[in-house]
């Protein structure tokens, strides 16, 4: 399962990154943002109101929209930990933080709770000021990680941004997914759809021998152990839960109830 | 756990169709008409160029300005996903050959000589 899901990871990753060594050497004008979904979020107003698109936003970012909410409908959001190539770099580094300090922070229970919403401010923030104050100009993303890892610097980055960059990529080192769980704004997007997801991780109580070792691996801290079934809004689907549980059986996907 | 299979499937699937999807719509980054209403010639010829340096509203702005001023030229519609451009023309007083040799005309910055735009091809329309 942790193989299969590295070889798509990689797939995306190693893309992007070939994407991003092309761009950098004047090979294509095309940038990782060309193929974000989130652009496909912040064409809505433009195309609503002007029956134009914005920046470098075209079909392909609402394409690509359309297909991940169909994806989360159906999977939840495997998007974050199968496909997104910063969602790949983070993991990377949480485990190779773990590796350092051997054990992973998290921030106290209540602020974790209230810092989630982060993510919706963002959200509105990111679409807000990209439908007022920047005209319709992708602002947002002179700010954005995935945008300054993936263009190395592009157009719009200050070096304000870039040690934001490094600080929000870095801050993965020390709490698991520090950007995705606080502050991406395409996660917010996806948290309602996710909740009904139709893949999701099922608990047989009967097998469960609740020892929490599936609490204990998740990056996202859901208690696995607690539920019947995981309808988490911020359940990737990563299957570390699975993967690390000692009981075979005791954990399971099922698609739809089946 | 043959349910994992799902995944990677539904994003392999889901990744193809969008790419599929994108030619079957198509909508503008820039849609320039420079000439409106009673300004507009009776006679109205089109010719798509590919266009290197057209990526996004921006550069489509830039290319814009660049043909406005040559006399006949009537609007612009510029498409970021494929660099192209649409320049509508009135064929009595220009031609697509005039409305190339505009926008690739170099531009002066700070005391240097810039090419912005290169044409790649170019295709009258009917």
């Amino acid at each position: 399962m942790r193989v299969l899901r590295t070889v798509v990871q990689l797939v995306f990753l190693g893309g992007v990154i070939a994407l991003m060594i092309r761009g950098l050497t004047g090979a294509t004008p095309n940038t990782c943002e060309t193929y974000c979904p989130f652009g496909g979020m912040a064409a809505i107003f433009p195309l609503a109101k002007y029956k134009m698109y914005t920046c470098r936003l075209t079909e392909l970012n609402v394409s690509l929209m359309v297909s991940l909410v169909v994806l989360t409908i159906a999977t939840k959001k495997s998007f974050c930990s199968w496909v997104c190539p910063l969602g790949t770099v983070l993991e990377w580094l949480h485990r190779a933080g773990r590796k350092i300090f051997g054990r992973s922070f998290h921030l106290p229970t209540t602020a974790d709770r209230w810092l989630m919403n982060l993510r919706y401010v963002v959200l509105a923030a990111a679409l807000g000021l990209t439908w007022t104050i920047w005209g319709g100009d992708l602002g947002f993303r002179a700010y954005d990680p995935f945008y300054i890892l993936f263009t190395w610097g592009g157009h719009g980055t200050a070096a304000f941004s870039v040690y934001l960059a490094i600080v929000l990529i870095g801050a993965a080192l020390f709490v698991p997914f520090f950007w995705c769980r606080y502050l991406c704004p395409l996660g917010a997007t996806m948290d309602p759809l996710s909740r009904y997801g139709g893949l999701r991780i099922r608990r047989n109580a009967g097998v469960c021998t609740d020892c929490g070792a599936c609490d204990e691996i998740c990056p996202h801290r859901i208690p696995v152990s607690q539920v019947a079934e995981v309808t988490a809004r911020n359940c990737t689907n990563c299957l570390e839960c699975v993967v690390e549980c000692p009981e075979k059986g005791a954990l399971e996907l099922s698609c739809y109830g089946k | 756990m043959k349910k994992v299979i799902i995944i990677p499937i539904a994003i392999a699937i889901l990744t193809v169709v969008a790419f599929a999807t994108v030619n079957t719509y198509r909508v503008p980054t820039l849609d320039f008409p420079f000439l409106t209403g009673e300004d507009r010639p009776e006679t109205v010829a089109a010719v798509e160029y590919v266009v290197e340096g057209l990526k996004c509203r921006g550069t489509s702005m830039g290319f814009a300005r660049m043909i406005a001023q040559t006399p006949g030229v009537v609007g612009v519609t510029t498409y970021a996903r494929t660099h192209s451009a649409i320049v509508e023309y009135d064929p009595a007083l220009t031609d697509p050959d005039v409305i190339r040799e505009a926008f690739m005309a170099p531009v002066e910055r700070d005391g240097q000589m810039y090419q912005f735009f290169r044409s790649l091809s170019q295709r009258e329309l009917d």
